[in-house]
């Protein structure tokens, strides 16, 4: 059961981290790149846990991921600061 | 004849699954960022009942922090602050390579994974029962480093975020 459930989740991942990189090709608008690389950082902690739960390692990938999501909540702020600041200075969210 | 709580354990880990995968699709097509954004809440629940489902024993707890940090705080932090923007319509923009492009990123990752993964046997491996304890011990001892970068990092943040909703 376990295998089933580990294959499918690695083609999840692979499946979301595609995804994400369609969207952050295929837009032009500053706040749907940072929703695309969310995607990405979703599907990088699904595989993290999936190889984990494959190699018997629990420990490692869950104080990995948690520092990965503090730095994503991090990095989101950091982010949406930039893009006000980009909205005041061109009054628009499109990026050339 | 009936179900066996695995059979029930594989038909959540697959409904969920396609959820995340459609939530994904959507965030990317959606002609509005902000019902983008509130679908990024459904792809980090969807997450984390999937990584609760690889293993419930050892994984329940960081699902829950994934739930409380990320999709409680997070994708709630950038939902509200599009309510600031107008114009959160996006311009149609087709690239025509990004298909393409996304499809051959998808398969070097499962080649990746494929052949990284091929010798290990996962039947051989047993998981360590999950322990507060250990994992608290660990972070003290051995990642205090970037412990304590993290706490500074979330420190700034909020200094940022309250420069951020002053008025000018």
């Amino acid at each position: 059961m376990n295998s089933i459930v580990i294959d499918t989740a690695f083609v999840v991942a692979t499946m979301l981290v595609a995804i994400g990189i369609y969207g952050l090709l295929n837009s032009k608008n500053v706040i749907r790149v940072l929703l695309s690389s969310e995607i990405i950082l979703n599907a990088s902690i699904l595989l993290l846990f999936s190889l984990s739960s494959l190699a018997g390692k629990s420990y490692t990938p869950l104080i990995f991921s948690v520092f990965a999501i503090g730095m994503a909540l991090t990095e989101v702020v950091v982010a949406f600061a930039s893009v006000i600041l980009y909205y005041r200075q061109k009054g628009s969210l499109e990026v050339d | 004849m009936f179900l066996t709580p695995s059979d029930f354990q594989v038909g959540i880990f697959f409904v969920f699954s396609v959820l995340s995968l459609a939530v994904a699709l959507f965030i990317v097509n959606s002609k509005n960022v902000f019902y983008s954004a509130v679908a990024l809440a459904f792809l980090g629940m969807s997450v984390a009942v999937l990584i609760a489902d690889l293993d419930p024993a050892v994984y329940s707890l960081y699902s829950a922090f994934h739930l409380i940090l990320y999709v409680g705080a997070t994708v709630v932090f950038l939902s509200i602050s599009l309510v600031m923007f107008r114009g959160l319509e996006v311009k149609e923009v087709r690239t025509p390579w990004a298909p393409a492009m996304a499809l051959l990123s998808a398969v070097a990752l499962f080649a990746v994974i494929v052949l990284s993964t091929g010798p290990i046997a996962t039947s051989s491996v047993s998981i360590q029962p999950l322990n507060l304890a250990i994992i608290g011990e660990r972070l003290i001892s051995q990642y205090w480093f970037p412990a304590v970068i993290l706490v500074i990092a979330l420190l700034t943040t909020m200094i940022e975020a309250l420069s951020l909703a002053r008025r000018d």
